[in-house]
């Protein structure tokens, strides 16, 4: 067969990100570049699409009986409470956009999982209270934290997944209107609470997701865009 | 149990789940989650697993069909994809806790993977498929597919083929491309 001489680099990164073909270290250099470049992102979507052609080959398995009531349970809110938080699902998709599906998808499973993730409940403090789970892109939880858009107290619980993780974890929000912010390094072990103020304690209160990156000890990355990849992620609710 | 829908119902369903509703995506599950765990079952090999991973796929379903596109995806083809991803994702994760690489148990899943001539040949996709395979040269075109089905990377593709890193890279992105612009045709 003849080989085409020219390899279009980009195109064919896309390609391997999305066959999933590269090593760790290498896929989450290409996230990173997905969430950050928005005509490799449509590269790789396009390669899914070409992809996912191989699917035709696989034979359907029809799930157990007890896989729904599972799903079903895992999507139940309380009944008094659908329209809110339908109407809060709609508004959070419809306003992240692409990056906050970028930053999503660029989560990536650096950390061994831990058994038991550890569920915190929020502080009783006054205010507008905001919750989020984060979580590695397995689903296990990475960490919890609680907002209080009132008095900018910020209550952080991770769980075990960033322990013994040499890099240092660093917070972001993700913004509505598609930007990033960052809040600053972490405590990827134990709990913590800060108090944020100024500007920041306004995003925190109107971030749609929160995020956090893996960046190396000693390097801040600028304020909008992370340097390391991101671990973890998960959208903002009001309690 | 599997319900027959065609791709614009399958897409209306998946665009209602995206907002918020429950029955919709009922009918989504029951769709495309046969599908899906074949999906998963081809990477995981062990159906507990895979079974507890289409239900992640599924609540990660539900939480991004608000922003699935029908006028930039299909909607099988977004729903593969996460599967497949969340897969591999514990695929990897869990490959940290075994000793080696268990290739000759990934020989037998080889073995035992349904034969192209056996499956939905009058499946259009499938077709087309397989005559852009044929054109790739046989060994290149094995190992891609082995990357789609199971999830392998260069460096087990390589260690199983018994080549250089840098052979198994220059056959997959070249057959890739090659792949893309028959796929395209």
């Amino acid at each position: 067969m003849t080989e085409p001489t020219d390899i279009n680099e980009d195109e064919a990164l896309a390609g391997e990100l999305a066959l999933r073909v590269l090593s760790p270290e290498a896929e989450a250099e290409a996230r990173l570049r997905e969430a950050n470049d928005p005509a490799f992102a449509v590269e790789v979507e396009a390669w899914n699409a070409h992809l996912a052609i191989f699917a035709a080959d696989i034979a359907p398995v029809e799930p157990s009986q007890g896989v729904w009531p599972r799903i079903a349970a895992g999507i139940a809110t309380p009944a008094n409470d659908n329209a809110r938080l339908t109407f809060w699902r709609r508004w959070a998709v419809g306003s992240t956009g692409l990056l906050a599906a970028s930053v999503a998808a660029m989560a990536i499973l650096l950390m061994q999982p831990a058994p038991a993730p550890v569920v915190v409940s929020a502080p009783a403090e006054s205010g507008v209270m905001r919750v989020a789970t984060l979580s590695l892109d397995n689903g296990i939880s990475a960490m919890t934290i609680a907002y209080d858009s009132v008095t900018g107290a910020l209550y952080l619980a991770p769980t075990h997944e960033m322990a013994g993780d040499t890099r240092v974890p660093h917070l972001w929000l993700v913004m509505p209107e598609g930007g990033v912010q960052l809040v600053g390094a972490i405590d990827g072990t134990n709990t913590s609470r800060h108090n944020l103020t100024g500007a920041l304690s306004g995003m925190a209160g109107q971030a749609v997701s929160v995020a956090v990156s893996m960046e190396t000890p000693g390097h801040t990355p600028g304020a909008a865009r992370p340097d390391g990849p991101v671990v973890a992620s998960g959208q903002m609710q009001q309690l | 149990m599997t319900t027959l829908l065609t791709r614009d119902q399958l897409a209306y369903a998946l665009g209602m789940t995206g907002q918020g509703d429950r029955a919709a995506f009922r009918t989504v599950y029951l769709a495309t989650s046969a599908k899906l765990l074949g999906v998963c079952l081809r990477i995981l090999a062990d159906r507990q697993i895979a079974e507890d991973v289409l239900q992640e796929t599924y609540l990660t379903v539900w939480k991004k069909a608000g922003s699935f596109d029908a006028s930039r995806a299909s909607p099988i083809t977004w729903l593969v994809t996460i599967a497949r991803n969340r897969a591999i994702d514990r695929l990897r994760a869990t490959a940290k806790f075994r000793k080696s690489t268990p290739v000759d148990a990934a020989n037998e899943i080889v073995d035992d993977a349904v034969l192209p001539s056996e499956t939905i040949e009058r499946d259009d996709d499938a077709r087309r498929l397989h005559g852009c395979l044929d054109q790739l040269d046989e060994k290149v075109g094995g190992v891609i597919r082995t990357a789609f089905m199971e999830g392998a990377t260069y460096d087990s593709l390589a260690t199983r083929e018994n080549v250089p890193l840098g052979t198994m890279k220059s056959w997959i992105r070249r057959g890739l491309l090659r792949l893309r612009t028959c796929l395209e045709q």
